[in-house]
């Protein structure tokens, strides 16, 4: 009994204990280096807990998550609806698969030059980038969780003669929402790294420009700060998106009896 | 062997066909280069030999950073997959760490490194440890407790069973992180040579915008975009071959 109280409280504490001990050498090695380009822990620590909740550290944040909002839903979309009609279509796949992979090949940044003589510099050539960089994970994860739907549910959908358009909306997307789902939380990660590479370049506002400007203006505590925050955000909105998919694939975990893919 | 894909090219084909339409019908040279223009500039700047020593300058931080996060990202994965204390130990510490994207550790990367070929190597190195180190973590912890039991009743000590058990049961696993990785890694590498502009392809399209060389830019975006095609192609080709046990679903 005792033995697996301590197992049971004793993993998650043997992690942090780990973590502190990290943060403490660290910590340590930055006093004593004095360097400053590492500044210590407590240093950022107390940084990060007077910048982050100025109004201007908040509306860098703000710009970032509404491109990140509005490039994702774009990319996301697009993938989903690419996605499920190559799956469920052998000649639509093989028309789109070379110009898919050749257009996946290509890193986002490469078509950052492009969009901004395309789109200018606003907020509109950010969520190009986005959604560019969100729309490969959420279309593989949506063309592969078609194909891999059972034959069964195909004939099922034949003999009950469904229609093209209600097979796809009532067998396919459901079969692989799973595998959709999974795409889109890798996503997500994506999406944040699209939003710094895009805020990276011509000035403007966000949290990639706000990392950029502090370090050019050497406030190198305040430069680890933002990009502490951006970790933040990304462990955050990943939490968020667990939970969304329990609550939307609980259903499917019951349906087929199987955990979590 | 599988048919090449003709519809699929033919698309390709037509989709630029309609591009170069396009720009000349409505002239819209001034911000899109017709694309018989951007192959022009390429075939120019690759003879040249500009363009060939930018890419040939990604190519080698990008393999370095790559080689460096397949090493550490198997080895820690491996290990870290194997001994529950380890993996209780580092999980904290890596959930913290993940979640931070690569590219904003650029501007860090250059205060400790400069901007030259040394910080695209780790900050490349970086962002590509994460899917292989996860991805050998899943395979190791996913190996069938039978073929250890096997391998012990046969007298293999504990280093032979994770270099002759653990290791190729976790490759298919590893083989799928590094195939993310190249494509993660090529991302950052070009990222930071933009920002750093020192050279590379990333500094020379960076040049090229501010210039206004719309083919010229053109050409290094389908230079990139043609060698993260390559590596693509090439990984999975080695992939089949290593794993071919694993099978050709999970290829795609």
């Amino acid at each position: 009994m005792t033995v697996r109280l301590v197992k049971r409280v004793g993993r998650p504490v043997l992690g942090w204990v780990v973590f502190a001990a990290a943060v403490g050498i660290w910590e340590v090695l930055a006093r004593s280096e004095g360097s400053f380009l590492v500044p210590a822990a407590s240093a950022v620590a107390e940084r990060a807990w007077h910048v982050w909740p100025t109004s201007e550290f908040l509306s860098n944040v703000e710009a970032s998550l509404r491109r990140l909002a509005a490039g994702y839903a774009i990319g996301a979309s697009v993938g989903v609806a690419v996605g499920v009609s190559m799956g469920s279509s052998r000649r639509v796949r093989q028309a789109l698969e070379p110009l898919v992979e050749l257009l996946r090949a290509t890193p986002a940044i490469a078509l950052v030059p492009a969009l901004i003589v395309i789109l200018g510099f606003g907020d509109r050539m950010r969520i190009a980038v986005i959604a560019f960089g969100v729309v490969f994970p959420v279309l593989v994860n949506s063309m592969d969780g078609v194909r891999a739907a059972s034959p069964e549910l195909h004939e099922t959908a034949s003999l009950l003669r469904m229609g093209r358009a209600e097979r796809i909306l009532r067998v396919d997307l459901p079969a692989a929402l799973p595998s959709i789902f999974a795409g889109l939380r890798v996503a997500v990660s994506i999406g944040l790294v699209m939003v710094v590479v895009s805020e990276f370049v011509g000035g403007g506002d966000g949290l990639g420009h706000y990392i950029l400007v502090e370090r050019s203006q050497f406030n190198i505590p305040e430069m680890y700060a933002g990009i502490l925050f951006l970790g933040l955000l990304g462990f955050v909105l990943n939490g968020v998106f667990v939970l969304v998919e329990r609550r939307a694939l609980s259903w499917h975990h019951g349906a087929t009896g199987h955990g979590e893919h | 062997m599988k048919r090449p894909n003709v519809v699929g090219w033919v698309v390709v084909f037509v989709v630029v066909a309609s591009a170069e339409a396009l720009v000349r019908l409505f002239r819209l040279g001034d911000s899109v280069p017709a694309p018989t223009a951007t192959t022009r500039a390429l075939v120019t700047e690759l003879r040249t030999g500009t363009l060939a020593g930018e890419i040939g300058a990604t190519v080698g931080t990008y393999a370095q950073g790559l080689a460096i996060a397949v090493v550490v990202g198997v080895v820690v994965g491996v290990l870290i997959g194997s001994f529950r204390a380890l993996l209780d130990a580092s999980s904290v510490l890596i959930e913290f760490l993940r979640p931070i994207p690569a590219v904003s550790l650029i501007p860090l990367a250059v205060l400790f490194f400069g901007f030259g070929a040394p910080m695209r190597r780790w900050i490349v190195a970086y962002a590509a440890l994460w899917p292989i180190l996860l991805n050998a973590l899943y395979g190791a912890r996913g190996v069938d407790r039978v073929l250890h039991d096997v391998a012990r009743t046969s007298g293999v000590g504990a280093v032979g069973r994770l270099v002759r058990v653990t290791l190729p049961a976790s490759l298919p696993s590893i083989a799928t992180g590094v195939r993310i990785s190249a494509s993660i890694g090529l991302l950052v590498a070009v990222t930071a040579e933009w920002v750093s502009g020192t050279d590379g392809v990333g500094a020379y399209m960076q040049r090229q915008e501010n210039a206004f060389q719309l083919p010229e830019l053109y050409a290094a975006v389908v230079l990139v975009g043609f060698f993260g095609y390559v590596v693509n192609r090439a990984l999975r080709a080695g992939e089949r071959r290593l794993v071919f046990w694993a099978g050709e679903e999970r290829l795609r």
